[in-house]
C-alpha cells in the first residue's frame, strides 16, 4: 500500500496561481478525496499527482519515493478520467489488456486477469463488445476495470461519476467503493459533489482558489467546519452574526446578541464585544426547546415565506430580519409540524449546536 | 510535456518549417520581390504594375479573370445550393445516385472537362458535324462563354456537396420556430436557414473563386486567345523569344494578392457568421405536388447529368477511331495501344510523383496536424497558416516560383523529377493537415493520457492509439491529395523536362496537336485513377469517409 505525500505544490498558468502551495498526506489504503467548486485547482492537483502536468515547485512523494522527474507511464497509477477516455478502437477485453501488454505479461496471465477483474466490477458477458455498444455506466466499468487490472501504486479517479444519471452514480459510487475496500488501494477521489464526497471518503480535503481549507473526516468537515466556505460548501449553514459578551474566563456558554436583537448563549472564545459569526445546520433547527434540562437553548422568531412539504422532510425558509432569512429542516414532521407561508414561527437550537465561524483570509 | 518527449516534436516542427519556407515562402517572396526588378534586375519601384495598369495587353486579364471567376462563382453557388435543397428537402427518387454523380463529376480536373465539351460542340465535334450534316450550327463554345460553362459545370458539385452537408446538420426546429412566429416558408428559408448555411456557402463560394482564378487549362483549351491571369503568366514567362520573369512574377503577384484576400474576406466573414447548430431532428422532407416533384427531379437529374458529360465523353471517344481531331463512329482500342506505345513513360511519371507526393504529405501532415491539434503554440500558428498558403496560391505561381529559386546554385532542382515531386507535395500538404486537425480536435485527449497514465510512453501512445483513431482522416486526406495531385496541369506544364512529362502535360500536348483519341485514352486513364482511391475509401471507411473540402 501506498502513501502518498504532497509537499508544497504550486502550479501558474500564466499570472494565475491554480496551485498555491498545498501539501497533503495520504494514508495507505484510504480514500481521500479533494473536493471543492470548479476551478479550485482539484483537478490541477490530481494531474500534477499523475504527473500528466509538471508542478513549478514542491514534490509528489509514493511512499519515500520521489516522483518528480519519473514520467507518467513509469509511475504505476491508474486513471478514471472524467470523460472515460475508453479506446474506441479496442474491444472491452483489449481496453481492459492494454496496460497489462504494456507491460508484458504473458498472454495467459492476461487473459485470467482481465476475466478476474471483469467480474470484480460485474462486466461478465460484455467482454467482445466494442465501446460504442456499451452504456456510459458500463464504460465507466470498463475504464475502472483498466484501471484496476494493473495493480497501480495509486488509483486516481477524476469526476468519474459525473456523467452518469443519479441512479447510476449511487450505484457506481458502491461498487467504487467496494472494489477500493476489497483491494485496498490508494485513491485520490476529485469531485465537485459535496454529498459524493461525504458518502465515499475515508478523508476529504476541502479546496478552494488554489488552497486546501481543511482536511479531516467527513463528519468532522461537517460538524465543525473551520471556515465559512467549508461550512456553506459541506452542507447548508444558517450563519447569524451578532456581538460576544461576558468574560472570556468564564466556564461554559457565553451570551451573545444578534444583530436582529435576540440573546443566545453559544460556546465561543474571545474578548467581550468581538464581533463573531455563529452557524446552525438547518435540521438543528427545532419547533420546541429540547426536553434535556441540563442544555443552554436559543431561539429566533420570523414570518415564514416557504413552505416545502417532501413527506420525510419539511423545509421552511423563515424571513428573521431585514436581508436575513433561515432554512429550517423538520424531520418526521406531524400535523402540529406544518406552518403556512406567511404565520409566524420560532425555531430553537442547543447551544451546542452551534458552530463558531472564524472569518479567514481565503473567504469570499 | 518531459525533455525527452520535446525531441521529437521539435524535430518535426523544425522539419515542417524548413520545408515551407524552402518549397513556398522563399518562392513565393522571389516572385513578388521579382516583380520588382527592371530588365538589367535592378530595383524599379512599380515600373511592371505601371506597364501592367496601362497597356491594354496586361490589365484585359485581370478583367477577364475576375469577371469569369465572379460569374462562375455566382453561377455555381446558385446550381449548387439549388441542387442541395431539392435533394435534401424533397423527396427525389434516387437520391443517392444523385450525390454519387456529384461526386464522380469531381474527379476530371477541369482542363479535362474543357476538352470534352471541344470534342462535343467543338469545331470537328461530334455533335457539330452530326447537326452539319443537316446544315445547322451551334454558336461557339469557344471564348468566354465556354469557359463559365465549363467552370460552372466543373465547380458547382463542391458547392452542392458542401451545402448539403450543411444542410443535414440544420435542426427542423430552427424552421418550425421561424414559421411559427409567422414567417411564409419562403421567408423562413431565407431569413432562417440560409443565414445559418453562410459558412458552407461562402466556403463553397471561395472555393470555386480560387479555383477558377487559378485554372490555367481550361483557358487555354477552350478559350481561344482569352488571355486570363494564369495564361498570360505562363505565356510572358515561357516566351519563345525569351521569358519576361519581371512581368510573370507581376501577374503571378496580383493573382496572388486576389485569392489570399478572397480567402482572408471570407476567413472574417465566416468566423463573425459560425453558429453552433446542434442538431437534434434533421429538417423533415417536405411532400409537395406531384408536378412540383417531377420538375424537381427532371432539374436534378439534368444538373448532374450535364455534370457527368465530360467523363462520359472522355471515355466513350477514347475507345472511338480517330484521325487527328475527328472521331469516327465505332470501337477502337488504337487510341490506347498508340499511348502504350509511344508515352508509357508519362503514364509511370504520373503514378510514381503522385504516389510519393501523397505518401510524403500523409507522413508530415499526420505528425504537423498533430502538432497544430495538442501543442498549439503561436509558433505553430503560423505554421498552420503558411501550410494553408498553398491552398490560395494557383500552381501557376508555385511553378514560376521554384524555377525561379531552384535554376540556380546551390541547389539546382530544374529540369529533374525532384522539382515535380516537390511542387506536388507542397501543393496538396493541406489535405491531410486539414483532414487530420478536424478529426484530433474530435479525438479526447483524455484517450491519449490514458495510455499513457497506462505505461504506454508518449510516441507509442501516438502509434497506437492516435494513428488508429485517425485513420478515416488519414484515408480521406490521402485520397483527396491524390485525387487532386494526378490531374495537376498548372505547375507541371512549368516545371517538367524531357522525359519527365506526365500524364496532364501529355494530353494537353496532345489535343494541341489535334491527337484526340490519345488525349482521351490518357484522360480516361486519369479519371479511372482518380476514381480508384475515392472507390476504396468508400469501401473500406463507408459513411465515415465524408469528402470534407
Amino acid at each position: 500500500m501506498t502513501r502518498v505525500r504532497v509537499q508544497g505544490i504550486v502550479k501558474r498558468f500564466g499570472d494565475t496561481a491554480a496551485i498555491d502551495g498545498v501539501s497533503l498526506d495520504v494514508r495507505p489504503g484510504e480514500l481521500f478525496t479533494l473536493v471543492g467548486p470548479s476551478g479550485c485547482g482539484k483537478t490541477t492537483l490530481l494531474r500534477i499527482v499523475a504527473g500528466l502536468l509538471d508542478q513549478d515547485a514542491g514534490s509528489v512523494l509514493f511512499n519515500e519515493d520521489r516522483m518528480d522527474d519519473i514520467p507518467p507511464y513509469l509511475r504505476n497509477i491508474g486513471v478514471v478520467f472524467q470523460s472515460y477516455a475508453i479506446f474506441p478502437h479496442l474491444t472491452v477485453a483489449e481496453n481492459i489488456a492494454y496496460g497489462l501488454k504494456a507491460r508484458r505479461v504473458p498472454a495467459d496471465r492476461i487473459a485470467a486477469k482481465v476475466a478476474e477483474v471483469g467480474r470484480l466490477v460485474q462486466l461478465e458477458g460484455l467482454m467482445d463488445r466494442m465501446p460504442s455498444q456499451l452504456s456510459g455506466g458500463q464504460q465507466q466499468r470498463v475504464v475502472l476495470a483498466r484501471a484496476l487490472v494493473i495493480e497501480p501504486r495509486l488509483l486516481l479517479m477524476d469526476e468519474p461519476l459525473s456523467n452518469l444519471d443519479a441512479k447510476l452514480r449511487v450505484q457506481i459510487r458502491s461498487l467504487i467503493r467496494a472494489v477500493q475496500r476489497e483491494l485496498q488501494i490508494t485513491t485520490v477521489y476529485v469531485t465537485h459533489d459535496q454529498e459524493e464526497a461525504l458518502a465515499i471518503s475515508d478523508t476529504i480535503a476541502v479546496m478552494d482558489r488554489g488552497r486546501v481549507l481543511q482536511v479531516g473526516k467527513p463528519w468532522e468537515l461537517y460538524l465543525t467546519p473551520g471556515s465559512r466556505f467549508v461550512a456553506d460548501f459541506i452542507g447548508t449553514m444558517n450563519v447569524f452574526h451578532g456581538r460576544l459578551e461576558g468574560s472570556a474566563a468564564a466556564a461554559g456558554p457565553r451570551p451573545m446578541v444578534t444583530t436582529f436583537g435576540e440573546r443566545w448563549q453559544v460556546c465561543a472564545t474571545g474578548a467581550s464585544g468581538a464581533q463573531i459569526a455563529v452557524g446552525v445546520r438547518p435540521e438543528s433547527l427545532t419547533l420546541e426547546r429540547g426536553a434535556n434540562a441540563d442544555e443552554v437553548w436559543n431561539s429566533l422568531t420570523g414570518t415564514v415565506v416557504e413552505a416545502a412539504y417532501l413527506g420525510a422532510v419539511v423545509r421552511y425558509q423563515v424571513h428573521v430580519a431585514n436581508g436575513l432569512s433561515a432554512t429550517a429542516e423538520i424531520h418526521n414532521p406531524d400535523f402540529a409540524a406544518i406552518r403556512a407561508v406567511g404565520d409566524r414561527m420560532t425555531l430553537w437550537f442547543g447551544a451546542n449546536r452551534a458552530v463558531l465561524l472564524p472569518e479567514s483570509a481565503s473567504e469570499a | 510535456m518531459r525533455g525527452r518527449r520535446r525531441d521529437l516534436w521539435w524535430t518535426v516542427t523544425v522539419t515542417g518549417f524548413l520545408t515551407v519556407l524552402a518549397f513556398l515562402v522563399y518562392p513565393l517572396a522571389t516572385v513578388l520581390v521579382t516583380s520588382f526588378s527592371g530588365e538589367d534586375k535592378r530595383f524599379v519601384l512599380a515600373a511592371n504594375y505601371e506597364r501592367f495598369f496601362t497597356h491594354r495587353y496586361y490589365y484585359s486579364s485581370i478583367i477577364n479573370s475576375l469577371y469569369l471567376s465572379t460569374l462562375a462563382t455566382l453561377g455555381a453557388l446558385v446550381l449548387g445550393t439549388s441542387l442541395a435543397f431539392a435533394v435534401t428537402r424533397y423527396p427525389l427518387p434516387g437520391k443517392a445516385l444523385i450525390r454519387a454523380a456529384a461526386n464522380l463529376a469531381l474527379l476530371s480536373p477541369p482542363f479535362i472537362g474543357a476538352y470534352s465539351w471541344v470534342v462535343l460542340f467543338g469545331r470537328m465535334g461530334l455533335v457539330n458535324r452530326i447537326l452539319g450534316e443537316f446544315g445547322w450550327s451551334l454558336p461557339t463554345i469557344y471564348g468566354w462563354r465556354g469557359i463559365l460553362l465549363v467552370f460552372v459545370v466543373q465547380y458547382f458539385p463542391f458547392v452542392f456537396l458542401l451545402v448539403s452537408a450543411a444542410l443535414r446538420s440544420v435542426d427542423q426546429s430552427i424552421e418550425d420556430a421561424a414559421l411559427s412566429l409567422g414567417s411564409p416558408p419562403r421567408r423562413a428559408i431565407t431569413t432562417a436557414i440560409l443565414p445559418i448555411l453562410a459558412p458552407s456557402l461562402t466556403a463553397g463560394g471561395l472555393l470555386v473563386f480560387m479555383g477558377t482564378m487559378a485554372d490555367f487549362g481550361t483557358p487555354m483549351i477552350i478559350g481561344e486567345g482569352l488571355r486570363t491571369l494564369p495564361t498570360l503568366m505562363y505565356g510572358e514567362f515561357m516566351n519563345e523569344l525569351g521569358g519576361n520573369p519581371a512581368m510573370a512574377s507581376t501577374l503571378g503577384s496580383l493573382l496572388i494578392l486576389v485569392n489570399t484576400s478572397a480567402l482572408l474576406a471570407q476567413r472574417y466573414y465566416a468566423f463573425r457568421k459560425a453558429y453552433n447548430v446542434v442538431c437534434i431532428q434533421p429538417l423533415r422532407v417536405k411532400r409537395t405536388t406531384r408536378r412540383r416533384l417531377l420538375a424537381l427531379t427532371v432539374f436534378s437529374y439534368a444538373v448532374v447529368g450535364v455534370a457527368l458529360i465530360p467523363a462520359l465523353t472522355i471515355i466513350v471517344s477514347s475507345f472511338m477511331p480517330t484521325r487527328g481531331p475527328v472521331m469516327y463512329a465505332g470501337f477502337s482500342l488504337q487510341s490506347y495501344e498508340t499511348i502504350f506505345f509511344r508515352i508509357p513513360r508519362a503514364i509511370a511519371n504520373t503514378f510514381g510523383l503522385t504516389a510519393a507526393a501523397v505518401v510524403l504529405d500523409v507522413v508530415l501532415g499526420v505528425l504537423v496536424a498533430y502538432l497544430l491539434a495538442r501543442r498549439r503554440s503561436r509558433a505553430h500558428a503560423l505554421l498552420d497558416s503558411l501550410i494553408m498558403l498553398a491552398y490560395a496560391i494557383p500552381g501557376t505561381v508555385v511553378g514560376v516560383g521554384l524555377i525561379v529559386v531552384y535554376n540556380r546554385p546551390p541547389l539546382i532542382l530544374t529540369g529533374t523529377w525532384v522539382i515535380l515531386l516537390v511542387s506536388y507535395f507542397i501543393r496538396h500538404l493541406p489535405y491531410p493537415v486539414r483532414s487530420c486537425t478536424a478529426m484530433l480536435q474530435q479525438i479526447d485527449i483524455r484517450v491519449e493520457e490514458a495510455s499513457v497514465s497506462l505505461g504506454v510512453p508518449p510516441f507509442r501512445t501516438f502509434v497506437k492509439v492516435t494513428i488508429p483513431l485517425m485513420f478515416p482522416a488519414i484515408i480521406s486526406g490521402a485520397a483527396l491529395a491524390w485525387m487532386t495531385t494526378i490531374g495537376e496541369l498548372s505547375s507541371s506544364i512549368l516545371l517538367y523536362s524531357g522525359p519527365w512529362a506526365t500524364m496532364s502535360v501529355a494530353i494537353f500536348t496532345e489535343v494541341f496537336s489535334n491527337h484526340f483519341g490519345t488525349a482521351s485514352a490518357l484522360a480516361s486513364i486519369l479519371i479511372l485513377a482518380a476514381f480508384l482511391p475515392l472507390f476504396l475509401t468508400y469501401r473500406v471507411l463507408g459513411e465515415r469517409s465524408a469528402l470534407g473540402v
